[in-house]
C-alpha cells in the first residue's frame, strides 16, 4: 500500500494503533472460518467514530479496500480480509456508553461484548435477549453485522429486533445517525437493512440496544425419544398446541454421545434428544410445562425430566453447546453446515441428509435448534484419507440444495460471507440479487467497503468453501460455538 | 410521452381491457388526480405495467384498500394508480410452521379469517380501516395495539416479492423466521409509500390465537399517573399483549392473553397494581376498536407522535390545547393523536420543535392542502443523503409515488 495512505492513518489513530509488521497482522487474516485467510496491509485500531470516519474517509479517497472486525468470531469469513487492503478493527470500541433503564435501552461501542450489555443491566433485573453461542467473546458490532439469533430467537427474535439506533460511518466516511431511540424514526429503515448486512454496507460505531425484563419463571424439559421423527413430531406438536417456547434444540445419537463424554450433562442414552426451554408469569409456565410434557409423552418419549433448578438447567445447556466441539472426538476434522428448512419439513429432510451420507460414505451428525427449523449438519471426514474432505465439502453444499428444496435457506445465522457468496445464486435469481446489488451500490459506489462478501462475483466463485478449525479463542477455553 | 389513451392500450395489452379504466375523483390520492386506474392480475403484469410507465415517464401510485392513501405529503405528480386488489390470494399457509404467504392485496380481514380456523392470526391489529391490505399495512408501517407485544411489520414480515419502477422483480427472506442469507431488501419497503417498490407478495410469521384473554380498564387517569401505573404494571409478573393509553380520556386499556389458569393469575398480579375494571369479552373487543377508531375520525388530520417513553406524561400534558385524542403505547412512548382541525401552523412547529427537543418526532398522517408541506420534519443529514442514494438506484426516474415521501423523496 501506498507509504502516504499509511502515514496519513497513521496520524488519525492514537499512536500504536497503525499496525503494519507482518506479525502484528498476521492474527487477523482470517475470522472463525480458518479455511480462508488473507493478509492485509494494515489493521487499524480506532478508539472514536470520528477516528473511523477519517479513517474510512482515507481509504475511501485513496481506493483502498477496507473491512470491518469485530471479536472475529464469525464462521462464513464476514470479517476475511482483503489481501493488501485493510482491517479495521473495533475491539478497542469497547465502553457501555449509556445505561438508561426508564426507557430499557443501552447504549454501547461496537467493540461491547454481548455478554456485556446483559452484566451492564442484570442487577437491575434486565437482560439482553440475542444470545449467541459465542456471546462471552462476539462483539455487539459482529452481531449487527450478522444480526445474530442465538438459541432464544425463537422466542424473543434476533438481532434486528433488538437494535433500535446506531452511529453510522458510511463508505465515503461520513457520520449518520440510523433510527432512533425512539421507535418510527421517519424515513427508510435503512437500520433494519444494515442489520445483517455483513459489514458491506459501511461501519457501525455506536449502537443503541433494547434491553428486556427478566421472564418470572424460566423452565426446561428434556426428552428422549426412540427416533427423530419422533421427536421432530413433538415439536410440530407443541408449536400446534400454541405454546411458543423460548428455545427448542435437538441432538442425534452421533451428537450427544459425542457432547457426552465432553461434559457429562448425564444425557439418557437415545436416538433424539430434545430440550424446551419456557420462559414467563409462573402460572404460564406451569401450564406449558405441563402441555409439553403431556405432547411429548403422546409422541412417544421414553424418559422425560425437568430441570429442577438453574444449576440443573445450565448443565442441559451446556451439554447442548459443547457438541460442536465434542465432534473432535469422534472425528479428526469436520465441516459444519449452516441450513434452515420450515419446521414441518425436518423430518423428510433428515432423511434426505441421512441418504446423501449414505450415499458419500460420509457420517453426518445433527444438532439444530428445531424450533425454528435452523440445522447444523456436522460433515465428518478424515483429513489423512484421500479425497474424503473434499467429498465432505461437496455433501454439505448438497445438504443445502436439500434445504432449498423444502422451501428453505442456505443460511439461518452464520452468514453468508465469503464462504456462501457462491451459493447465493442457488437461493435468489439474478434480477434479485441485481436488487441487492442496486442498494450496496447505493451505499457503497465505490465498493470499497467490504467487497467480494455476501453477494457472488464470478472470481470467488471459482473457489471452494472453507473447512472449519478450531478457533484459538475456542482452543483455549474461552468461547464455545453454535 | 406517448398519449393519454396510447398509454391506456399499452395498459390494456397488459391486463387485459376489463382492468384498466379512467380514474374518477375518487381515485384522487391527496388530492391529486391520476389518468388511469389499472388493475394488473400478476407479477408479471404489475412488472410490465411499471416498465411501460417508468419507461415513458409516467408517476405511478399503488393502492391496496385505499385507507391510507392520504398519509405523507400528497405526491407531485400521479398518472397511474395501480391497484392491487387483483392480488388477494393466500398463496401458502402451513400451520405446523406458523408462518404463511400470500399476496400484497390480500386484506388483513380476509387473512385473519382464513387463519382462524387452523387458531392462528397474523399479530397485527392496525386500526386504519376495514378494507385495509397486507401491502398497504406493510406500506404505511401501520400498527395497532398489539404492537406492545408483537411488534410491527418489520418484525413478522420474513420475506417479500416486489416489482422495481423499471419492471425488475426482486425478492428477499423467504418463509423460514431463521434467515440471514442476502439483504433484508424488505425492511426498505416497510413504512416507505411504496415510494421504492410494488410489494406483490408477502411472508408472514403468524402468532397462535391466544386460548384464554382479558381486557382490563385502568380509568381516571391524570397523566402523570397513567405512567406511573404503566411502570407498575411492567414490574408486575404479566406479559401485556395490549396497552394503550388514550386520553384525554385518562384510561388504560390492557390486555393479558394465555392459559384460563394464567390468565387468571396475571389478572391478579394486575389487581395488585391499582384498581381495574375488568371488561366482559364482548366490551373487551369494541374498547379496543374504539380505541383507534376514536383518533381517525373520517378527514381527521393525525399526528404519528414519537418521543422516549420517559416521557409519555409530558408529552399527554402537552397535548391539551392541540390535539383532541390521543392513542399512545406507554411501552414504546410513541402516538397517534387527532389535531384539532384549527390547529395553526406555528402551533404544530412548536409541538414538533417539543418532540424534536426530547429526541423524539412528529409526522402528519392525512394532512390537510393547508399543512401538506408540514408533514415530513425538515432534514438534512448525511442518513436523508443515504435515503436519497437508495431511491435513485432503486427508481432512478422517480416513478413510483414522486414528492410522497421524507425530504420530498
Amino acid at each position: 500500500m501506498d507509504g502516504e495512505v499509511l502515514r496519513r492513518l497513521g496520524a488519525a489513530l492514537d499512536p500504536g494503533a497503525l499496525l503494519t509488521a507482518p506479525e502484528d497482522v498476521r492474527p487477523y487474516e482470517c475470522d472463525g472460518l480458518t479455511g480462508h485467510r488473507a493478509l492485509p496491509a494494515a489493521v487499524l485500531l480506532p478508539e472514536s467514530t470520528e477516528q473511523v470516519a477519517v479513517c474510512v474517509r482515507i481509504c475511501h479517497d485513496a481506493g483502498v479496500p477496507y473491512v470491518a472486525r469485530g471479536s472475529g468470531t464469525g464462521l462464513s469469513g464476514g470479517a476475511l480480509p482483503v489481501a493488501g487492503g485493510v482491517v479495521v478493527c473495533l475491539a478497542r470500541m469497547n465502553r457501555v456508553l449509556a445505561v438508561d433503564l426508564d426507557n430499557e435501552r443501552v447504549v454501547v461501542q461496537p467493540g461491547v461484548t454481548n455478554a456485556a450489555v446483559t452484566q451492564a443491566v442484570a442487577a437491575a433485573g434486565y437482560y439482553y435477549a440475542p444470545d449467541p453461542s459465542s456471546q462471552q467473546v462476539c462483539s455487539i458490532g459482529g452481531n449487527v453485522a450478522e444480526n445474530s439469533g442465538g438459541a432464544h430467537c425463537l422466542k424473543h427474535g434476533f438481532t434486528v429486533n433488538h437494535v433500535v439506533a446506531a452511529t453510522f460511518v458510511t463508505a465515503n466516511g461520513r457520520v449518520a445517525r440510523l433510527g432512533g431511540a425512539v421507535p418510527d424514526a421517519p424515513g427508510y429503515d435503512l437500520l433494519g437493512l444494515v442489520v445483517g448486512s455483513e459489514g458491506t454496507l459501511g461501519i457501525v460505531t455506536e449502537v443503541t440496544l433494547r434491553v428486556l425484563r427478566r421472564p418470572q419463571s424460566v423452565r426446561m424439559i428434556l426428552a428422549a425419544f426412540d427416533s427423530i421423527e419422533q421427536a421432530g413430531a413433538a415439536v410440530s406438536r407443541i408449536i400446534a398446541a400454541g405454546v411458543l417456547p423460548a428455545a427448542v434444540e435437538m441432538m442425534d445419537r452421533l451428537t450427544r454421545e459425542a457432547s457426552e463424554q465432553a461434559v457429562h450433562a448425564g444425557y439418557p442414552d437415545c436416538e433424539a434428544l430434545l430440550l424446551v426451554e419456557l420462559d414467563g408469569p409462573d402460572v404460564e409456565c406451569d401450564a406449558q410445562v405441563e402441555s409439553c410434557r403431556g405432547i411429548c409423552v403422546d409422541a412417544g418419549a421414553v424418559e422425560i425430566r425437568l430441570a429442577r433448578d438453574d444449576a440443573e438447567r445450565a448443565l442441559m445447556w451446556r451439554g447442548r453447546r459443547a457438541a460442536f466441539a465434542a465432534m473432535g472426538r469422534v472425528s479428526p476434522g469436520y465441516y459444519v453446515q449452516d441450513g434452515v428448512v420450515p419446521r414441518m419439513r425436518l423430518p423428510e429432510v433428515l432423511r434426505g441428509i441421512e441418504a446423501l451420507a449414505r450415499d458419500y460414505g460420509l457420517r453426518v451428525g445433527n444438532v439444530f435448534h428445531a424450533g425454528d427449523g435452523n440445522l447444523h449438519p456436522l460433515v465428518l471426514y478424515d483429513r489423512g484419507v484421500e479425497g474424503e474432505a473434499a467429498r465432505a465439502l461437496e455433501l454439505a453444499g448438497r445438504i443445502l440444495d436439500v434445504c432449498l428444496a423444502a422451501g428453505g435457506s442456505i443460511t439461518g445465522e452464520h452468514g453468508v460471507g465469503h464462504d456462501k457468496a457462491c451459493y447465493m445464486p442457488r437461493m435468489f435469481s439474478g434480477a434479485a440479487l441485481t436488487v441487492m446489488d442496486r442498494v450496496r451500490a447505493a451505499f457503497d459506489p465505490a465498493g470499497l467497503c467490504n467487497p467480494g462478501k455476501l453477494l457472488p462475483t464470478p472470481r470467488l466463485c471459482g473457489e471452494v468453501p472453507g473447512f472449519h478449525r478450531v478457533h484459538p479463542v475456542e482452543a483455549a477455553g474461552l468461547a464455545e460455538r453454535w | 410521452m406517448v398519449s393519454a389513451a396510447g398509454v391506456r392500450e399499452i395498459l390494456a395489452g397488459i391486463t387485459g381491457d376489463d382492468f384498466v379504466r379512467e380514474a374518477s375523483a375518487e381515485d384522487a390520492v391527496a388530492g391529486v388526480q391520476p389518468s388511469l386506474v389499472v388493475s394488473p392480475g400478476t407479477e408479471a403484469e404489475v412488472s410490465a405495467v411499471l416498465a411501460c410507465a417508468s419507461r415513458d415517464g409516467l408517476a405511478v401510485v399503488v393502492r391496496g384498500g385505499g385507507t391510507k392513501l392520504d398519509w405523507g405529503a400528497p405526491p407531485s405528480r400521479c398518472d397511474v394508480l395501480l391497484s392491487t386488489a387483483r392480488l388477494d390470494a393466500v398463496v401458502e399457509h402451513e400451520p405446523g410452521d406458523l408462518v404463511c404467504v400470500a399476496q400484497a392485496g390480500l386484506r388483513l380481514d380476509a387473512l385473519q379469517a382464513a387463519l382462524a380456523p387452523h387458531g392462528q392470526r397474523l399479530a397485527l391489529d392496525p386500526g386504519h380501516g376495514v378494507a385495509a391490505t397486507l401491502g398497504g399495512i406493510v406500506a404505511a408501517g401501520a400498527w395497532g395495539p398489539l404492537r406492545a407485544r408483537y411488534g410491527t411489520a418489520r418484525d413478522l414480515v420474513i420475506g417479500a416479492r416486489f416489482v422495481l419502477a423499471d419492471g425488475t422483480v426482486g425478492y428477499s427472506g423467504g418463509k423460514v423466521v431463521k434467515n440471514v442469507a442476502g439483504y433484508d431488501v424488505a425492511k426498505l419497503l416497510i413504512g416507505s409509500l411504496g415510494t421504492l417498490a410494488v410489494v406483490t407478495e408477502l411472508s408472514l410469521r403468524l402468532h397462535p390465537l391466544p386460548r384464554a384473554s382479558c381486557t382490563l380498564a385502568v380509568e381516571g387517569l391524570d397523566a402523570a399517573a397513567v405512567a406511573s401505573v404503566w411502570r407498575a404494571v411492567e414490574g408486575a409478573a404479566v406479559v401485556v399483549s395490549r396497552a394503550v393509553a388514550l386520553w384525554p380520556d385518562g384510561v388504560l386499556l390492557l390486555q393479558v392473553d394465555g392459559t384460563e389458569d394464567g390468565v387468571e393469575a396475571q389478572v391478579s398480579a394486575l389487581h395488585a397494581t391499582g384498581r381495574l375494571r375488568r371488561l366482559d369479552a364482548s366490551d373487551a373487543e369494541t374498547a379496543w376498536t374504539q380505541a383507534q377508531a376514536a383518533v381517525w375520525t373520517e378527514g381527521a388530520t393525525v399526528a404519528a407522535i414519537g418521543v422516549p417513553r420517559s416521557e409519555l406524561a409530558a408529552l399527554l400534558d402537552r397535548l391539551g390545547g392541540v390535539a383532541e385524542r390521543t392513542l399512545a403505547l406507554p411501552s414504546l412512548g410513541i402516538a397517534e393523536s387527532r389535531l384539532r382541525p384549527t390547529i395553526s401552523e406555528d402551533d404544530l412547529r412548536a409541538l414538533r420543535a417539543w418532540t424534536e427537543q426530547r429526541g423524539g418526532h412528529l409526522l402528519l398522517r392525512r394532512p390537510p392542502a393547508s399543512l401538506a408541506r408540514l408533514a415530513w420534519p425538515q432534514r438534512d443529514d448525511p442518513a436523508l443523503d443515504l435515503m436519497r442514494a437508495v431511491k435513485r438506484s432503486l427508481d432512478p426516474t422517480s416513478t413510483l409515488a414522486p414528492g410522497r415521501f421524507l425530504g420530498g423523496i
